[in-house]
C-alpha cells in the first residue's frame, strides 16, 4: 500500500457562491479500502462527481493512477468501476442488457465473471431495470462496477437497499478485490460496513475534510465503555483523579467509566485498592466516534 | 386535498401558458403589422372552400387575417399542444415519475386527484383562451387596427374547447394505461390527422362532410370569428371531452396503478416466449445496445416507423389519387390568385393546378418538416438532456468514452432517422407521382426531400444545442419547437412584406421552399447554408458539452 492512486490537492469546488469543496487533500494508497465519512450534504458525492469529471473543480486538481481527471479522464475511465449515489439506470433495458452495453463500451469484460458475481450477490439479469425493487436494482449496478476487474472502485453509498446477507456477500467481494490491489473509494452511511471494510477514513464536513485516519488508531483513541463488578459497594468518587476517566457512575458493587486513557493504569489502580470480581470493556464503534465527533464539533462550532 | 392537488398542478404549468400566451401575442403583432400594409381585395375573390382550408374568415381584413393565420394553426395547434402534455402528465406523468404512491398515500381518494387535475387543466387552457383574446386586443390598440365586428372572444373560445378536448383525450389514455408517452402520442396524433384531414377533404368532390368526422372540424370551420360562437359545435366538442373526462374518472378508478415500472412491450412478449425468444433476442436483445447510436437508435424505432408511414403513405403515396380527385375548378382558380397567399402553408407557390403547387402546399409546406421535426427534435432533445433527466449520464460517461463520441454518436442516429423520414418522403411521393400519372421530376422530389431532411435536421440540432447547454429535457424540447414555430412564421410574413426580406433571410426555413425546388431543382446556395447551420449548431454543442457540469437531476 504504497502507490498513491487517487491524489486530491486543494481541490474546490463552488456552485455559485456556495463552496461544497474547499482544499481538500487526499492520498489514497493502492489497495486501499478508504472510507469517506460525513452527514448529508457535507460534500462526499461532490468529491465523486469532480473524481469522474462529471463535474469540474473551481480549483486545485486531482489524479488517478497518475492522470489528471479531467485531461485524462476517457483513459482512467478504462481503469475505473463506478456506483453512483442514487443509482439511475435505463428503464426498459434488462439487466443482461444494461451490462452487455456498458461491457461493449468498456471492452474486455469476461462474462463467466458477470455470471459469477450475478450468483454471489443474486442479481435478476432478465427484468426490466425498471421492474426491478431498488436493492435488485442496486446489484445490477454493483455487478457492472465490478465486472470488468477495475483497478480503481469508486462507490457512493452502493449498499443502498440491500439486504444484510447481500450487503455482507458485497463487504467480501471488497475485501477481496482490495488484497488483490484494487483500490477502493467508499462514500457510505453504514458506518458499521466502514468499519468492517476499510483500512482509513476520512471525515468531511461543510465541504472540509476534518480529519483522515487509520481505523485502527481512530478506535484506540476512541472512548471505552468499562464496567467494573467488586466484591463490595464501591463509591464512584473513588476513582476521580484516575488519568482517563472521563466519567464514573456506581451502583452498588458495579461501576461504569467512560475511559479513554491506557488499561494498564487503570487496572494497576483499580486491583491495589479493591477485590474485583469482573471487568469488561466495550469498544466503540465508528457510529459512537462518528456521533461523538460531530458532537464535539458541533459544540465547538 | 383537491384544492392542493389543484394548485400544485396549476403552478407546475403556469409558466408554459404564459410563455405560450406571449409568444403567440408577439406573432399575432407580426402578422398583423404585415397584413396592415398589404393589398386585401384578393381575399374576397376565394372560394369558400378554399377560404376556409386556409382559415381566412369571409371580408377579413387586416386584423381578420392576422387573427386567422395565427388562430387558426400556430395558436390553435400551440394551445392543444399545451392541453396534451397537460393531460398526459396528469395521471400518467405522476406514474412515470413514481410519485403517485405518495400523492395517493394521502386520504384522498383517486377521483379527488383526478378531478383535482381535470379543473386544474380547464382552468389553465381557460386562462389561456382569455390572455389571448386579451393579446389580440392589446395587440390591435398597439397597431392601431381597428377589430370592428370581429368576434375576438368567441374565436378564443374555440379555440381553449378546442384545446381542451385534445386535453381530456390525453388525459383519459394516460388514465386507463398510465402511460405519458402513449397518452400524448394518441392526442397529438389525432390533433394532427385531423387538422390535416379538415385541411384537405373540402377540396375534394364528394368527401366535404366526412371533414365532419375530425373533431378540428368543430373548431373554426363555423368561422366564429365572423358568426359568433356556435353552440352547436362547441356542444360537439364540449361533449366529447366530458366523455373523454367520464372515461378517464372510470379508468384511473379500475385499473392497478403502476408503481415506476415500464411497460410490457411486444418485443419483451417474444423475448419471454421460449419459441421467439432466440429471434427476438437477435432484434431487440444484445444487438440493440452493442453501440451508443444503436442503442439511441432503438429507443426512437416507434417515433420513425410512424413518421416515415405517414409520409410515406398519407403525404406521399396517397395524395396522388386525392389530387386527381379534386375539384378541378377549384384548383384551377388557384393558378391566378397572389403566391403570397399560400405563405402559411409554408408552400412557395400555392399554384394547386400543378401537381407541384398542390404537393407543395398539402405535403411539403408542413407536414414534410414536421414529420422530420418529431423525430430530430426527439432525439435531440433526449441525446444529452434526457440522459441528464434520467440521471444515467454519469453512468454513461464512467465507461471510456469521451463526451464528445456520446454527443457524435447520438448525433449520427439523429441524423440517419432525419434522412429515414426525408427518404420515405421522396419514396412517397415518387411512387405517387408516378402511379397518379403526375409526371413530376424525380430529382426535384429528392431535391425538396433534402431539404426537408437538412430543415427538420437544423431544429434537431437547435434542440441538442439547448440540451448541451443546459443540461434540461424541457428547455430543448419546447426550445426548439418554439424557435421552428417562431422561425416558421418569421418566413411566412416575410414574403408578404417587402420591408421583411431582409429578416426573413434569418430563418431556416427561408432556404427550403423559397426557391420553389420542387418545380426548379435543387438550390445548391441554400442547400449549403443549412448544412453550414446544421454543422454550426453540432460543433457549437459539443463545445458546451465538453465544458460544463453534468446536471445532478433533470
Amino acid at each position: 500500500m504504497t502507490d498513491t492512486t487517487i491524489h486530491t490537492e486543494k481541490l474546490t469546488k463552488h456552485y455559485g457562491d456556495v463552496p461544497a469543496l474547499v482544499d481538500l487533500d487526499l492520498d489514497i494508497a493502492a489497495g486501499e479500502i478508504f472510507g469517506f465519512l460525513g452527514p448529508n450534504g457535507a460534500g462526499k458525492t461532490t468529491t465523486i462527481r469532480t473524481l469522474m469529471d462529471e463535474i469540474r473543480p473551481t480549483a486545485g486538481t486531482a489524479s488517478i493512477l497518475g492522470m489528471d481527471t479531467h485531461e485524462r479522464s476517457v483513459e482512467i475511465r478504462r481503469h475505473i468501476g463506478y456506483v453512483p449515489g442514487d443509482l439511475s439506470m435505463y428503464p426498459n433495458l434488462t439487466g443482461r442488457d444494461t451490462l452487455t452495453y456498458f461491457a461493449n463500451l468498456r471492452g474486455g469484460v469476461d462474462w463467466s465473471h458477470v455470471e459469477e458475481l450475478r450468483d454471489r450477490l443474486g442479481a435478476d439479469l432478465d427484468k426490466k431495470v425498471g421492474d426491478l425493487s431498488s436493492g435488485n436494482r442496486q446489484k445490477v449496478g454493483l455487478i457492472q462496477a465490478f465486472m470488468n476487474k477495475p483497478e480503481v472502485l469508486i462507490m457512493d453509498e452502493p449498499s443502498t437497499g440491500l439486504d444484510p446477507l447481500v450487503q455482507r456477500e458485497f463487504q467480501k467481494m471488497m475485501r477481496e478485490v482490495a488484497a488483490e490491489g484494487t483500490t477502493i473509494f467508499l462514500s457510505s452511511h453504514t458506518l458499521s460496513e466502514v468499519q468492517r471494510v476499510a483500512h482509513r477514513v476520512g471525515i468531511i464536513r461543510h465541504g472540509r475534510l476534518m480529519t483522515t485516519e487509520a481505523v485502527a488508531d481512530l478506535r484506540s483513541k476512541a472512548i471505552r465503555t468499562v464496567s467494573i463488578h467488586f466484591t463490595e459497594p464501591v463509591n464512584a468518587s473513588a476513582f476521580d483523579g484516575i488519568p482517563g476517566v472521563r466519567e464514573a457512575t456506581s451502583l452498588n458493587e458495579h461501576v461504569t467509566l467512560s475511559f479513554d486513557g491506557q488499561m494498564e493504569t487503570l487496572l494497576k489502580v483499580v486491583t491495589e485498592r479493591f477485590h474485583v470480581l469482573d471487568i469488561t470493556t466495550q469498544e466503540a464503534d465508528l457510529e459512537e466516534i462518528f456521533l461523538t465527533y460531530y458532537q464535539d464539533e458541533e459544540v465547538n462550532a | 386535498m383537491l384544492a392542493t392537488v389543484f394548485t400544485k398542478s396549476t403552478l407546475d404549468r403556469w409558466r408554459g401558458v404564459i410563455i405560450a400566451v406571449v409568444s403567440l401575442g408577439l406573432m399575432l403583432l407580426m402578422a398583423m403589422a404585415v397584413y396592415r400594409d398589404f393589398d386585401l381585395a384578393i381575399y374576397d375573390q376565394l372560394p369558400a372552400a378554399l377560404r376556409e382550408a386556409m382559415g381566412i374568415p369571409e371580408g377579413a381584413d387586416a386584423a381578420g387575417l392576422g387573427i386567422g393565420v395565427l388562430f387558426a394553426f400556430y395558436g390553435a395547434m400551440t394551445m392543444g399542444g399545451l392541453a396534451v402534455s397537460i393531460g398526459a402528465s396528469s395521471i400518467a406523468g405522476e406514474e412515470k415519475d413514481g410519485t403517485i404512491g405518495i400523492l395517493l398515500g394521502n386520504p384522498k381518494s383517486r377521483s379527488h386527484v383526478y378531478v383535482a387535475k381535470a379543473v386544474a387543466m380547464v382552468s389553465l387552457i381557460a386562462v389561456g383562451a382569455v390572455l389571448l383574446w386579451g393579446a389580440t386586443y392589446a395587440a390591435a390598440s398597439l397597431l392601431n387596427v381597428d377589430l370592428g365586428e370581429m368576434n375576438v372572444g368567441a374565436y378564443s373560445f374555440h379555440l381553449g374547447i378546442n384545446a381542451l378536448f385534445y386535453g381530456f383525450l390525453a388525459m383519459a389514455v394516460g388514465s386507463w394505461t398510465g402511460r405519458r408517452g402513449l397518452a400524448s402520442g394518441v392526442a397529438a396524433g389525432v390533433m394532427v390527422l385531423s387538422f390535416f384531414a379538415v385541411g384537405i377533404l373540402p377540396l375534394v368532390e364528394n368527401l366535404a362532410d366526412v371533414a365532419k368526422a375530425f373533431p378540428w372540424y368543430y373548431f373554426d370551420s363555423s368561422q366564429p370569428v365572423v358568426n359568433g360562437v356556435d353552440w352547436g359545435h362547441i356542444g360537439i366538442l364540449g361533449g366529447g371531452s366530458a366523455a373523454l373526462g367520464a372515461l378517464g374518472f372510470v379508468g384511473i378508478n379500475r385499473r392497478d396503478l403502476r408503481g415506476k415500472s415500464v411497460g410490457v412491450t411486444l418485443v419483451d412478449r417474444l423475448r419471454n416466449d421460449p419459441r421467439t425468444r432466440k429471434l427476438a433476442n437477435r432484434l431487440a436483445g444484445a444487438a440493440r445496445v452493442s453501440r451508443i447510436w444503436i442503442k439511441t437508435a432503438s429507443e426512437h424505432q416507434g417515433l420513425l416507423i410512424v413518421s416515415s408511414l405517414a409520409m410515406f403513405g398519407v403525404m406521399g403515396v396517397m395524395l396522388a389519387p386525392i389530387y386527381a380527385a379534386m375539384d378541378e375548378t377549384l384548383l384551377e382558380f388557384t393558378k391566378d390568385l397572389p403566391q403570397e397567399l399560400f405563405a402559411f402553408a409554408g408552400a412557395q407557390s400555392g399554384n394547386m393546378s400543378t401537381p407541384e403547387g398542390f404537393y407543395e402546399v398539402e405535403s411539403f409546406g408542413l407536414m414534410a418538416p414536421i414529420a422530420i421535426m418529431v423525430v430530430t427534435i426527439a432525439i435531440g432533445a433526449r441525446a444529452l438532456a434526457g440522459e441528464e433527466r434520467q440521471r444515467t449520464m454519469g453512468l454513461l460517461l464512467a465507461n471510456p468514452v469521451s463526451r464528445t463520441r456520446v454527443l457524435a454518436e447520438k448525433t449520427a442516429t439523429m441524423l440517419a432517422y432525419g434522412a429515414v423520414v426525408g427518404f420515405a418522403t421522396f419514396a412517397g411521393v415518387s411512387i405517387g407521382s408516378v402511379i397518379g400519372g403526375l409526371g413530376m421530376s424525380i430529382a426535384n422530389i429528392g431535391a425538396t426531400s433534402l431539404l426537408a431532411t437538412l430543415v427538420g435536421l437544423v431544429f434537431g440540432a437547435v434542440a441538442l444545442a439547448l440540451g448541451a447547454f443546459t443540461g434540461s429535457q424541457k428547455v430543448a424540447a419546447f426550445g426548439a419547437v418554439a424557435a421552428a414555430l417562431g422561425f416558421h412564421l418569421l418566413t411566412s410574413i416575410a414574403r408578404l412584406s417587402e420591408g421583411l426580406t431582409g429578416l426573413g433571410r434569418l430563418s431556416p426555413f427561408h432556404y427550403y421552399l423559397t426557391s420553389d425546388p420542387l418545380a426548379n431543382g435543387m438550390p445548391w446556395g441554400h442547400g449549403l447554408v443549412l448544412t453550414v447551420i446544421l454543422v454550426a449548431l453540432i460543433v457549437a454543442s459539443v463545445v458546451a458539452f465538453n465544458r460544463r457540469d453534468l446536471r445532478q437531476s433533470g
